[in-house]
């Protein structure tokens, strides 16, 4: 996956085959981090605490739902991706990719999440065996997509 | 003539009492952003400068507290507010929290 061309309104990669293909299994995995992963809030002490929680999973199922629907329309869309010589381009807008971005990160953390959430700065080793290989390969492959879509738009945000 | 008496509307001028929503105003909210290893640091900076609207340099430099001290006060706001931002950094997958000042 590499850069071509970015402005204001576009950012175009070139993808290979085999990448395009990686992209869309990994896309096909969201949602994976459960909505009861996240908590308000780490104390006892702010009021409401049961309904606020509610409503912040109500309102994160919310928006993983419109993700998906958009995930599917993006993988189902024709001209999406333009077929090369070498493989595709493929062009989204600083909207999609940071969409893009939220849905990828969502498969890389849900994946450490089926691995146990190893505290891997602390010394913990990730356990890898025939069950847990695929949530580490994909943990590993979403992060590659990340680093590629944020460098691009590290050139686009206020430095 | 007969006149129609008007009602006459006071003003409440009584000590108001304190109630949860008027404290829920006030900037008494802390949202904080903290350190787990599957978060990259520079999607996190990403992250920052969207919620934000933060430079990069500021964004770094919250990036690098969660880093190094495993936390990073991100705002001080109202309960509402600090609710909001802390919705929009979960959407993006990073643990986030708001705790009272």
């Amino acid at each position: 996956m590499k850069l071509i061309r970015a402005d204001k309104d576009n950012f175009v990669f070139a993808f290979g085959r085999r990448e395009k293909r990686l992209l869309f299994e990994l896309l096909k995995l969201y949602p994976l981090v459960p909505v009861s992963h996240h908590r308000l809030s780490r104390s006892a002490k702010i009021g409401k605490d049961d309904e606020n929680q509610r409503l912040l999973e109500e309102s994160l199922a919310a928006q993983r739902q419109e993700n998906k629907r958009q995930v599917l329309a993006m993988l189902h869309e024709p001209g999406r991706f333009k077929e090369t010589e070498s493989g595709f381009r493929f062009a989204l807008s600083p909207p999609q990719m940071d969409w893009l971005l939220q849905v990828l990160n969502d498969v890389r953390v849900g994946s450490w999440i089926a691995l146990g959430s190893p505290d891997t700065e602390a010394g913990e080793k990730i356990l890898v065996n025939d069950e847990t290989a695929p949530h580490y390969w994909v943990m590993e492959a979403a992060g590659f997509f990340e680093m590629a879509l944020v460098e691009a738009l590290s050139g686009q945000l206020p430095g | 003539m007969a006149t129609t008496a008007i009602p006459e509307v006071r003003p409440d001028l009584g000590q108001d009492e304190k109630t949860d929503s008027e404290s829920d105003l006030e900037p008494g909210y802390l949202v904080i952003c903290w350190n787990d290893p599957v978060n990259l640091m520079d999607y996190v900076t990403h992250v920052f400068q969207v919620v934000f609207g933060w430079q990069r340099q500021k964004a770094e430099h919250h990036m690098l507290q969660v880093h190094n001290q495993g936390k990073s006060v991100l705002a001080r706001e109202s309960m509402e507010k600090a609710e909001f931002y802390v919705h929009q950094l979960q959407k993006y997958t990073l643990h986030a929290t708001m705790e009272r000042d």
